[in-house]
């Protein structure tokens, strides 16, 4: 049994209260909704680890997953981890999809370089990779890699514009998404903020996405 | 006795004085320039960009280290980090090679050799070439050349200074000399000590630690025959920085006290002979040392040392051939001896070593009384890296006698350093990232790879390779006009700069550290408008007046731009592209720089303002496109206001006072080594010279 399926298991509720705004693309025959989802919380800091450095003195959360479903545009309680009911995890800066060693779903992702409004069909000769956790997710973690850079020096976290994230959802749906910030409130705090500011506001997301109900790869 | 040491030192030189030095306007025919060409000139006859500052301007801006005077002029600008480093026509630190005498200074830090280290309390006049001149001086003239030639008075003298300022900053200098037939001497020695200053109020940490420096200088010729000369020079300089360090590692804040040593020995042994009227050749023996070590203790007891030492040995020859009055001819070269060792590299006893082996050729055509072109070209032969080929060629034309042309084209390189050769760094303190030189990086990397320590390999790990030299093409076109009041110059430049080596992300640890090493991969341009106005209006007022115009970038990052491939984003966070008029290019480089200088000068008493200003400047890339746009953080642009003002009194006593930064300008986060406002007062006393006239 691997790790990530131990995790769904292990792992309690789910942070609830996210805000979601919607608005209309305007498009003609398939409307489909924009959808901004507001501090999604995941895996939020809750303290240090007991120790000093190298051993603790680390900021860590629960370690814990938020699950949600674009199709319902909901947060999923992490007791159906194991089920294609979410398509989404995020926990830090790790967002899984429900495919490979990561979920039971049919899910998967590419990152698209251009604009949200600009990918309006998925080309069809599109690649979606799976899940191979830890090591290669298909939204792949680290600086400069998928949708976000590191800033070391000032310790901040920023989403690289330009840079959305191509959905396969659980059930084999099609969805995008744009990671806008990474900070509670969709503020990123200013490079010479206090590093408890930082810590404590980081790993709430904010993004909106279009989630395609009908099975095509038409936004 | 007292008689016989009166007799000894002659009357005459002043150290500190006020008195008139004509360095402006109509004396400028006097004044000779030796780093242009690498042999004395008429500042009048030099082709390419050259501005020179005297002592006299020195003193009475009330400067004590190089950076201090620098900051004043025109395109130039400091920067902090790894000390105080100068930029040139919008390059790096890392491209201005600064000589003493005409003799490279080593020891850098990632690039910066730090100005502070550098009193100007025996400087005769600072030379500043601009525009690539590696043609002549080799790597690290890319952007240009600032030489700092120090006092040899041709007469005997004695004379002590001393200021005291705020923050218990305070400057003692010693300076004499001793010129009899057939030898002479010069001595000189400073102290400064300063307790530093916190702009940032509740930190532990000094943006000023506090320092102590000790510099002494010693040079004695020997006159051999009427043909012949021989002189050796000695510099030492120590400093002492103590540091009180935080490093605030994932929420943990780890304090460390610790003291900083740095020392510079410089000697050259320069003999010089002339065959004739027409040859002179001159061989010189140069060997310098850097030896850097850093001692810290942190709270929980880890003590940590870094240690770096490098060693510089060149031997140089030149020949000047002058054929007739219209052609001269300039030829030489050399051998240095290069070594490094550090802490931070594999093994601090393993000693990196480079050799280089080099020759230039320069020749001097005055095709008529009003045109003369220079041409050159300098050959560097490097043991560890690819060789560089530096030509340069550059023409005067004098118009009438008030307005004169200048144009020159030149290359310039900077070899790799040590540091991104051999840097096998890995900071524990800060997320355990790696940085390894090249040569380091694929071994290193290898082998980890094999222990089953690496998760991934990024493409630009494929692209490493042995590193080539960075260079540079400079294009200088200026003109200047003077007459008995005024001197104008103005002067356009471009520099299209090649293989910049930059830091990459090369792998990943499998606990996620990541690993970076240095590779060929920028491009970039400066380009912009240095104009100097100089006015005397009578014998006692003069104004001065500088603006630069600064464009830079990267034609890559211009390309995508235009392309569309590069988003920002708008009010609502949503991705959007930028455009091409939002692009300021690279970091830290203000668009408008400007100086203005008013100066009230009586035979004893002296007056001056001096207002430096910078407009807004990049300093981080806030949007993550990884590009420098409108969209990302500025420092404010800023006026800085100085004053001084002086005196000099019959018995040899003078007495200075001066206001730095009187608009108490601050800013935290992007100017924190620059204090608020303050006050100095400098005595001095020419024990041998009464009277400065």
């Amino acid at each position: 049994m691997n790790k990530m399926k131990q995790l769904f298991f292990v792992f309690g509720i789910a942070v609830s209260l996210v805000a979601c705004t919607k608005e209309d693309t305007g498009g003609s025959n398939t409307v489909v909704e924009t959808i901004t989802v507001k501090d999604l919380p995941a895996d939020t800091i809750i303290g240090i680890t007991p120790g000093a450095p190298p051993t603790g003195g680390f900021p860590f959360g629960a370690g814990r997953y938020t699950f949600y479903s674009l199709e319902t545009n909901k947060i999923i309680p992490a007791s159906d981890s194991a089920s294609n009911k979410w398509d989404l995890a995020f926990r830090g800066t790790t967002i899984a999809t429900n495919s490979g060693n990561s979920g039971p779903g049919a899910g998967g992702a590419f990152v698209f370089v251009g604009l949200f409004n600009d990918l309006k069909t998925i080309p069809a000769d599109s690649t979606f990779r799976i899940d191979n956790a830890p090591t290669a997710y298909a939204i792949p973690v680290g600086s400069n890699r998928a949708w976000y850079v590191y800033d070391g020096i000032n310790q901040l976290l920023n989403p690289i514009p330009g840079r959305v994230l191509v959905i396969r959802t659980a059930t084999g749906k099609f969805a995008k998404v744009e990671i806008l910030n990474y900070y509670k409130g969709g503020v990123t705090p200013t490079a010479t903020a206090s590093e408890t500011i930082k810590l404590r506001t980081q790993r709430f997301y904010t993004f909106r996405f279009s989630y395609q109900p009908n099975g095509t790869k038409t936004f | 006795m007292y008689k016989w040491i009166l007799l000894l030192f002659s009357p005459s030189f002043i150290t500190t004085s006020f008195a008139q030095e004509k360095d402006t306007l109509s004396g400028n025919a006097a004044i000779t320039v030796f780093t242009a060409t690498k042999t004395e000139r008429a500042l009048s006859n030099i082709a390419v960009p050259v501005q020179i500052i005297s002592q006299k301007t020195i003193q009475q801006a009330g400067s004590l280290r190089l950076s201090d005077i620098l900051a004043e002029q025109t395109g130039l600008f400091m920067t902090t980090g790894f000390g105080t480093g100068v930029s040139m026509q919008g390059l790096n630190p890392d491209y201005t090679l600064i000589l003493i005498d005409g003799e490279p200074l080593i020891g850098r830090t990632s690039g910066v050799l730090d100005l502070k280290r550098i009193t100007v309390g025996n400087i005769k006049q600072i030379e500043i070439v601009r525009g690539p001149s590696s043609s002549l001086y080799g790597s690290e003239a890319m952007a240009g050349v600032i030489n700092i030639i120090t006092d040899k008075p041709r007469k005997n003298s004695l004379g002590v200074s001393s200021r005291y300022g705020s923050f218990n900053t305070a400057d003692f200098n010693i300076k004499g000399s001793v010129r009899t037939n057939r030898i002479n001497y010069q001595g000189f020695g400073n102290y400064y000590r300063t307790d530093g200053f916190s702009i940032r109020p509740n930190s532990r940490e000094r943006s000023i630690a506090p320092i102590e420096r000790f510099t002494q200088q010693h040079n004695i010729g020997y006159r051999l025959s009427d043909r012949t000369q021989l002189s050796l020079n000695i510099r030492h300089n120590i400093e002492t920085i103590k540091n009180n360090i935080t490093v605030i590692n994932n929420g943990n804040s780890i304090n460390s006290v610790g003291v900083e040593k740095n020392k510079d020995l410089n000697a050259t042994l320069q003999l010089t002979h002339k065959i004739n009227e027409r040859f002179k050749n001159t061989t010189r023996l140069y060997g310098t040392q850097f030896n850097s070590t850093q001692e810290l203790i942190s709270d929980n007891g880890v003590p940590y040392l870094d240690a770096f030492k490098q060693q510089f040995a060149r031997i140089d020859n030149q020949t000047d051939i002058s054929f007739n009055e219209k052609l001269e001819l300039n030829i030489g070269g050399g051998y240095i001896h290069e070594t490094a060792n550090s802490t931070r590299y594999d093994n601090s006893a393993s000693i990196k070593t480079n050799r280089i082996g080099y020759a230039f050729l320069q020749s001097e055509w005055k095709a008529s009384n009003k045109l003369t072109f220079i041409g050159g070209a300098r050959y560097d032969h490097n043991e560890l890296f690819a060789a560089a080929f530096s030509p340069k060629l550059a023409l005067q034309y004098k118009i009438n006698n008030r307005f004169s042309l200048k144009a020159s084209i030149g290359r310039g390189f900077k070899a790799p350093d040590f540091r991104q050769l051999y840097l096998n760094f890995t900071n524990t303190a800060a997320g355990s990232y790696s940085v390894f030189g090249t040569v380091e990086a694929q071994k290193i990397i290898n082998e980890l790879n094999r222990l089953g320590q690496i998760s991934s390999l990024e493409p630009s790990f494929y692209q490493l390779s042995n590193l080539q030299p960075e260079f540079s093409t400079g294009f200088n076109l200026g003109i200047s006009f003077q007459n008995e009041q005024w001197q104008i110059t103005t002067n356009l430049f471009r520099n299209n700069i090649e293989n910049l080596i930059d830091s990459r992300l090369v792998a990943f640890k499998t606990g996620g550290a990541q690993i970076f090493s240095y590779l060929n991969v920028k491009n970039a341009f400066t380009q912009g408008i240095e104009t100097d106005v100089k006015f005397r209006y009578n014998q006692y007022w003069s104004f001065s007046a500088g603006y630069q115009f600064l464009l830079t970038g990267d034609q890559s990052e211009i390309n995508a731009i235009n392309d569309g491939k590069v988003f920002t984003r708008d009010q609502n966070g949503f991705s959007r592209r930028l455009s091409r008029s939002e692009y300021v290019g690279l970091p830290n480089r203000s668009k408008h720089m400007a100086n203005l200088k008013v100066q009230y000068d009586h035979q004893s008493y002296f007056a001056n303002a001096r207002a430096v200003y910078r407009s807004k400047w990049a300093t981080l890339d806030t949007d993550g496109n990884g590009i420098y746009n409108t969209n990302d953080a500025f420092a404010q642009g800023f006026l800085q206001l100085n004053m001084a003002t002086g005196k000099s009194f019959n018995n040899g006593l003078s007495i200075q006072t001066g206001i730095d930064n009187l608009l108490n300008y601050t800013d935290v986060i992007n100017l924190p080594t620059l204090p608020g406002r303050i006050f100095y007062l400098t005595l001095s006393y020419n024990i041998l010279n009464k009277n400065p006239k």
